[in-house]
């Protein structure tokens, strides 16, 4: 399939960017996810036409952009065939090491030891994954209680030193009109996205996911590209802990513990396949946007705010079995009509 | 590895066909079943506590461990089969709690043994309806148990929104907190429950065909197809079994605790996957033990004892835990790379 789609790009003159993109998209299994969202969206703006206001958007925005960004961490290493269960006990850890450093260190000092913080939770799991043949799943469930663990030691109740500026920064009023947590998310999401598409080293990553075989055939170093993925996850998810940190104010070593089953559910949502190769970032973002305002629609609505869960697992079943469903259906009906 | 007779040893005797080169230690190791590994670090732990703390090393103390390490234990048990056929069941936590909520609700209006009953089957529903999405649909195991888990979570607050609890029927403390006389030993009924459980599971895995089927479904998928194997029906069974397994638990916990919250299962979540592991299953699939996995919570149970006795707090309990199951992966959790 890949290699005839290949020929064609190079015999033909390529097809137009926005073509290309699309069906990008559809491999990665973002359409669904897609339309879940614009549906979501409108369905959100007819019940509730206040989002579009300044406060209302940025507090929207404070909650999804944590939960976004920790769910890229995640695709990261879906996409690599690999699960992490140790995100939320990553994010809180750093969330508690930023929380506590900046007292001591100023806030760049904070900045840095805390991604320094993911990148090197990320490059134990991955060194583990990759150098020792261990399965992620194993390995990340060990570290998480490690790392809940050192977290708790560092700070075991709410607290740290995180002042207004912080707050200013990363969640509130910097800019005019745009609340800045989405800027932040766009830049590392664009980032994010150069790194995996545009980058040979990120086409590797789809690679490991989807062959592993074939890339190590190939001469490639299919255990680097792990252990680098895990470290590159590691950073983005500390950026998603300082944005918790930023939004709440406050350094919580428990913080990061509800993000370890919403980030596989945001991922899942996205159409992402777990067996690794394809996912994708646009499809996790907007994922994200739909599970983290599921409560707010409620609340809006006058619904008992407990359905969140209900629906959200609804929205997941419904947005990744129907796809399923109906391949099935058009399999099962090209079986009938029998070989052409 | 075992290859010629060393030149030795050919001196020395009349050397056997193949003689095994490898040391003594080594082959007992490579004989030793996995839940050896496991039973040794308990033992080793059990022995270093008893050296620091001579009142651990008693048979009072070995029991309290023991029940402690029951509960945990019927939680994986479920886990084990997930596990086994190559899954993961990750709606353990909310299953436990509507279980043990539903059981209570349900005891109030039917009587404990309708209670019973309802609540079990309520387990074997939420197991049937993951494994048909599974089996059938092809979601991966961990999407759809972590789906399944947000929609019971939901279901409980909005059904049985504050559940404090009332009363345990006796039939239900009958096998989890009476005291039971065993040779003149005080144990709680739960540790004898949970074990007569544990060999009836193990005798199901080893000595049945679907016990049998479901390692082969969990090892090599396209085999058991090949060879005609339901597969999707054993998948299916083995989730409705799991569900089953964890609904159990939930009404273990209230007989035994007698109390029952929203979030009493969430302790579980990660902890009954780590009592499989350190008990020497496979995340791969197709291996794994039911007596392995009670001696991964015995493992486990003797860490949290030896922390609560020494008094060194939970983060260093989960400290311990990371470390433990990091060095069982470390000496059997690399197979399907490695061959």
């Amino acid at each position: 399939m890949s290699a005839t789609t290949t020929a064609t790009i190079t015999a033909t003159p390529p097809p137009g960017r926005l073509a290309s993109g699309f069906k990008r998209l559809r491999y990665d299994g973002a359409l669904a996810p897609i339309l879940a969202f614009v549906i979501f969206f409108a369905v959100y703006l007819a019940i509730n036409p206040g989002l579009l206001t300044r406060f209302q958007l940025q507090s929207a925005a404070n909650l999804i952009v944590p939960l976004a960004l920790i769910a890229l961490g995640q695709l990261l290493i879906v996409l690599t065939g690999g699960i992490d269960i140790s995100i939320g006990a990553i994010t809180g850890l750093c969330n508690v090491v930023f929380a506590t450093q900046i007292a001591g260190l100023s806030t760049p000092g904070a900045l840095i030891l805390c991604v320094a913080t993911g990148i090197v939770c990320g490059a134990i799991n991955g060194s583990l994954v990759a150098y020792a043949n261990l399965p992620a799943i194993a390995v990340t469930l060990a570290t998480a209680f490690i790392y809940a663990a050192l977290a708790r030691l560092i700070l075991d109740r709410p607290g740290g030193a995180l002042t207004d500026g912080i707050y200013k920064v990363t969640s509130g009023e910097l800019l005019p009109f745009v609340p800045v947590s989405l800027v932040w998310l766009t830049l590392i999401a664009v980032g994010l996205w150069m790194f995996l598409q545009r980058t040979a080293f990120g086409r590797q990553v789809y690679g490991v996911g989807s062959g592993r075989a074939a890339v190590q055939s190939a001469g490639l170093k299919p255990r680097l590209t792990i252990l680098v993925t895990f470290m590159v996850s590691g950073a983005v998810v500390s950026f998603g802990a300082i944005m918790l940190a930023g939004s709440t104010l406050t350094g919580d070593p428990r913080s990061g513990d509800s993000y370890l089953l919403s980030s596989i559910a945001v991922v899942a949502l996205s159409g992402a396949a777990f067996i690794g190769g394809r996912g994708s970032i646009l499809g996790t973002i907007l994922s994200a946007a739909v599970l983290g305002m599921v409560g707010s629609l409620l609340f809006f609505a006058g619904i008992n705010s407990y359905w969140q869960y209900v629906i959200s697992a609804l929205i997941i079943l419904a947005v990744v079995v129907i796809p399923r469903l109906i391949q099935f259906g058009i399999r099962q009906s090209a079986l009938r009509r029998g070989p052409a | 590895m075992s290859g010629a007779p060393s030149a030795v040893n050919g001196q020395l005797e009349a050397p056997p066909v193949a003689k095994d080169q490898r040391s003594v230690f080594a082959k007992i190791a490579s004989r030793m079943p996995r839940a050896g590994w496991g039973l040794l670090i308990f033992v080793v732990l059990f022995i270093v506590g008893g050296l620091l703390r001579p009142s651990l090393f008693t048979l009072p103390g070995l029991i309290s461990t023991a029940t402690f390490a029951a509960i945990l234990a019927a939680a994986s048990f479920g886990q084990t089969v997930a596990v086994i056929q190559g899954g993961i069941d990750l709606s353990v936590p909310s299953t436990i709690a509507f279980a043990a909520l539903g059981f209570l609700t349900w005891n109030a209006s039917f009587g404990p043994v309708i209670a019973f009953v309802l609540a079990l089957g309520a387990g074997v529903v939420i197991g049937l309806a993951n494994g048909i999405i599974v089996a059938k649909i092809g979601l991966t195991p961990i999407v759809t148990t972590i789906a399944m888990n947000g929609l019971l979570f939901g279901l409980l607050l909005l059904n049985f929104p504050l559940s404090e609890l009332t009363v345990v029927p006796d039939f239900v403390k009958s096998f989890t907190s009476d005291r039971l006389e065993i040779f003149g030993v005080s144990v709680a009924a739960v540790l004898p429950t949970v074990l007569i459980l544990m060999v009836v599971l193990q005798a199901v895995l080893s000595y049945t065909g679907w016990g049998r089927s479901l390692f082969l479904v969990g090892s090599r998928e396209k085999a058991a197809r090949l060879a005609g194997q339901p597969v999707a029906r054993i998948r299916i069974t083995g989730y409705a079994l799991s569900g089953l397994l964890a609904a159990f638990t939930g009404i273990v916990i209230v007989g035994y605790f007698s109390q029952a919250e929203t979030t009493m299962g969430n302790s579980y979540l990660l902890g009954s996957v780590a009592a499989v592991i350190v008990g020497g299953a496979s995340m791969f699939g197709g291996r794994g033990s039911m007596t392995g996995t009670f001696v991964g919570a015995l493992v486990l149970g003797q860490v949290a004892t030896l922390v609560a006795v020494f008094n060194l707090g939970a983060d260093i309990q989960n400290l311990v835990y990371g470390v433990i199951i990091l060095a069982v992966l470390a000496a059997y959790g690399r197979d399907r790379y490695a061959a």
